[in-house]
């Protein structure tokens, strides 16, 4: 088995910040890598080097024992490197054929010659069990199989080496499984793969050998036999993590939020909630399970005021709220973690301050008659960062040059410091690290013990199991099913998920 | 701190390093073009040079519309909406201005008289504006098309009324133009610069100017105005209202377009002239995109533009050279800074090689 990978001795450093201090780390053909660490730990810094989006300050980089500078993706792929990257870079409105032989079209007399493409494309999605319909265009496709045709092209382009980034952020649980069998079918035909993540789990299932990452150190490296999880998340938090959080013993107060019948249309004017109800009470976390696509999105933006719902009521702390805008529900006691941090919960363009400081620029004391006091509103944002251990110099940087689970730490400061009656929090940790999982739970446990109510939305059926109070199943918009905490498990609930059964319809479950 | 403070400077001395070097590259290719022409290779070099010092008054005329049709680019920029539809608003502006001026008493006190003229100029350009604004906030129209179309009919529009309507009865049979305006309703031209146009209306940009420093950098709307710009699903999100702000930016826009047609009718012109407008709002998009939208930089940058035109039409009243190279130099700037990848890419090169023979200290 030869050594397909070697990245030797590399630093990087970036104004103020060493990313990467020299770190060493090599994988074979036929072996897979899983490289671990914190958001901000230097792994993405580490890959965008090997993928040549930038050049090592310092160390080499050595393919299939050859010294190489690699200096743009072209190249890159050109030296048999493909990325699967964590946000897809596809284009929506091609089909999935043209995106894959994008760049690298087969012509015929100067014409495409998709019949030659089709056929080279078929072969490899035969042999791997990637299935895709070719002609769909890429907007219509699911995430799992968006993600299928980034392998593929990939593939497409002959990669050896397979850089794939935390691919597993936005699945659901079955077709994580379909990805990790890719995976080991694509190590048995040769494939070096080198896989980011910071789910453990899939690390101590799918992976040879483990590069643990902290702080742009390397702070392990061994093969995966001899590790264990705990010893593997001590060493990317740097101390003992517990996920397992106390709580208060439930004892539900007064309603916070009610629905009543609620029914709205998804973007494309098609009816995505059919009718729900329930309510959050005050003391409890009410988490809402399902695959996602089956009315969550839209169920949360109907309760925040985002979305207009087409018929039933949102009732809030007893009042009528439906006609509310989104502001007014905010003033009165709703915040709200947006599943999409980037598209809807945060300006990346814009400093961590004016993200900050969204639900406040326009009140007293911050803003007299339409000015703004930047002294006051700037003291507000450091003392947000600081407390809520946003790892940032100055809150006067870019949003942009935070990793993911520090914006989520911005996010989430902001949304928190409004002090709210209800939390709405969708997919509050995707993609973010272990350390920053465990401060968000329990953030999320610290509402819920103050006598407020949260509603949580979360495609990790772990999370949705470990925090809630109560727990409903949504599919294709509506209310499958309602357990009191322990009284379910993932199986259970998975069968409702996909609406193969229903609560008090067709069988007397209860 | 301190270091913070430091970094700040020394990133603004770069931003505006940057455009100054934009500017030199421009200026060497146009003197390269007119060597290759045949014509007086440092002719716009001179140009520019005496448009700085000895003819300041000229540039000073010249500078005042382009950095108020500047400000008005850059007010929608910041929120991401293009308004390439100054020019028309300019027009709309310069013919209420106009229409309210030839109706004033001559009695009337010189003051109030110019605060009507200019409301009624800034009141319809904000609501030509707002045809576009609407049609992009209700009916989701590319803002883009729909305001370059209509510069079109405002400017057929107000060659109508000076070939009707507002006619000079008096005037010659060529000249289609309004009468000349009372002149309580003039705007005064700065007595030190006399015989030159230029006005106090270079006062009102400044004051606009500081207006919109304000504004965009210290007051909540500024800041909503930040958020629209860089993420409208967030500000919808966070409770802001996308669509009032683009029709509050896109209203404001029109009004100073205004404010350029009423300066240069009650300043320059003295009357409604058909096609008295060269373009100064397009000039507008790229004094604002040479500043970076930066209201402050718009100043530099207007007076800049100013020098060159009143250079160029300087050059050609001394030398041959036609005044229309100026547009050229316009055009490579222009050019310049729209390729913005250039730049930054040589920038990250040299920055990576900085760092790395620092890192191997």
């Amino acid at each position: 088995m030869a050594v397909a990978v070697e990245m030797l001795n590399i630093s990087k450093f970036f104004p103020g910040v060493v990313a990467n201090d020299n770190v060493s780390l090599s994988v074979g053909e036929g072996e897979i890598l899983g490289l671990i660490g914190e958001n901000g730990a230097g792994k993405s810094t580490m890959m965008n080097m090997l993928y040549g989006m930038m050049e090592p300050d310092l160390g080499v980089i050595k393919l299939f024992g050859k010294e190489v500078r690699i200096q743009s993706p072209n190249m890159a792929i050109k030296l048999g490197i493909g990325m699967v990257h964590q946000h897809f870079m596809l284009m929506p409105n091609l089909s999935v054929l043209q995106n894959i032989i994008l760049g690298k079209a087969p012509t015929k007399k100067g014409l495409i010659d998709t019949k030659e493409a089709k056929e080279k494309i078929r072969e490899i999605m035969d042999t791997y069990d990637l299935p895709v319909d070719l002609d769909e265009k890429v907007y219509q496709l699911s995430v799992g199989e968006k993600q299928r045709v980034e392998i593929i092209k990939a593939l497409y382009r002959e990669a050896k080496v397979l850089i794939l980034d935390e691919p597993t952020a936005v699945l659901t649980p079955t077709e994580t499984d379909k990805l990790l069998d890719v995976l080991r079918l694509l190590k048995s035909k040769g494939c070096a793969i080198i896989f980011i993540t910071h789910k453990l789990r899939e690390v101590m299932a799918i992976t040879d050998k483990i590069v643990v990452m902290r702080k742009g150190l390397v702070t392990g490296s061994l093969d995966t036999s001899e590790a264990n999880t705990e010893g593997l998340s001590d060493m990317m938090v740097g101390r003992k993590v517990n996920l397992e959080i106390d709580r208060k013993p439930y004892q539900p107060g007064e309603d916070v939020l009610e629905v009543k019948d609620i029914h709205a249309l998804n973007q494309r004017g098609l009816p995505a909630l059919n009718g729900v109800s329930f309510h959050v009470s005050r003391g409890e976390v009410v988490g809402i399970a399902g695959v996602e696509g089956n009315g969550q999105t839209e169920l949360i933006e109907a309760v925040s005021g985002m979305l207009k719902p087409t018929g039933g009521q949102i009732i809030f702390k007893g009042q009528d709220v439906t006609a509310r805008n989104v502001r007014q529900r905010r003033e009165s006691g709703m915040s709200h973690i947006p599943e999409d941090r980037l598209k809807m919960g945060s300006a990346v363009n814009c400093t961590i301050r004016d993200n900050l400081i969204l639900n406040r620029y326009y009140q007293k004391p911050y803003c007299k008659s339409g000015i703004l006091d930047n002294k006051k509103l700037h003291a507000l944002s450091e003392e947000l960062c600081k407390n809520f251990d946003v790892k940032t110099p100055d809150s006067d940087y870019k949003l942009g040059t935070l990793s993911g689970g520090n914006m989520q730490k911005v996010i989430f400061a902001r949304e928190m410091e409004a002090d709210p009656d209800l939390l709405i929090a969708a997919q509050p940790t995707r993609g973010v690290d272990i350390g920053a999982i465990e401060s968000i739970h329990h953030k999320i446990i610290e509402v819920r013990d103050s006598n407020r109510g949260v509603l949580l939305v979360s495609a990790e059926l772990d999370e949705i199991l470990s925090l809630s109070d109560r727990i409903l199943v949504m599919y294709e918009g509506e209310i499958m099913a309602e357990f009191k905490r322990g009284e379910a498990d993932e199986r259970t609930i998975a069968v409702y998920m996909t609406g193969a059964k229903r609560q008090g319809g067709d069988d007397d479950e209860k | 701190m301190k270091n913070k403070d430091n970094n700040r400077i020394l990133s603004a001395v770069g931003v505006v390093g940057k455009q100054v070097g934009l500017i030199v590259i421009a200026l060497i290719l146009a003197t390269i073009f007119l060597a290759v022409s045949g014509y007086e290779p440092l002719a716009i070099v001179n140009g520019i040079f005496e448009g700085l010092t000895l003819d300041i008054a000229g540039t000073i005329r010249w500078a005042t519309p382009l950095i108020l049709a500047g400000l008005a680019i850059c007010v929608t920029y910041k929120a991401e909406v293009f308004n390439l539809g100054v020019d028309g608003q300019l027009y709309m502006g310069a013919a209420a201005a106009t229409a309210v001026a030839v109706n004033i008493p001559k009695s009337m006190n010189h003051v109030a008289a110019l605060v009507l003229v200019f409301l009624a100029a800034m009141a319809a350009g904000a609501l030509f504006a707002m045809i576009p604004a609407l049609m992009k906030v209700y009916l989701n129209t590319n803002e883009v098309v729909s305001t370059l179309l209509l510069n079109f009919i405002a400017a057929l529009y107000v060659e109508y009324l000076v070939t009707g309507p507002l006619r000079d009865p008096e005037a010659g049979t060529n000249l289609n133009a309004s009468a000349i305006l009372n002149e309580n309703t003039w705007l005064p031209r700065i007595s030190y610069f006399e015989p030159s146009s230029a006005n106090i209306g270079f006062y009102i940009a400044i004051i606009v100017m500081l207006v919109l420093a304000f504004v965009f950098f210290r007051t909540a709307f500024g800041h909503e105005i930040k958020v629209v710009g860089s993420n409208p699903v967030l500000a919808k999100y966070s409770g802001m209202k996308p669509k009032k702000t683009i029709l509050q930016v896109m209203a404001m826009s029109g009004a100073i377009a205004g404010i350029v047609g009423a300066v240069e009718v009650t300043a320059v012109q003295h009357r409604l002239l058909a096609g008295f407008n060269p373009d100064f709002g397009f000039d507008g998009i790229v004094v604002s995109l040479l500043a970076n939208n930066n209201p402050i930089g718009v100043l530099f940058s207007g007076i800049f533009f100013g020098a060159l035109k009143n250079g160029g039409i300087n050059m050609e009243r001394i030398t041959d050279v036609p005044s229309a190279v100026t547009d050229i130099v316009t055009a490579i700037i222009f050019i310049t800074i729209s390729a913005k990848f250039v730049l930054p890419r040589l920038k990250r090169k040299a920055a990576g090689k900085k760092q790395a023979s620092e890192g191997g200290k």
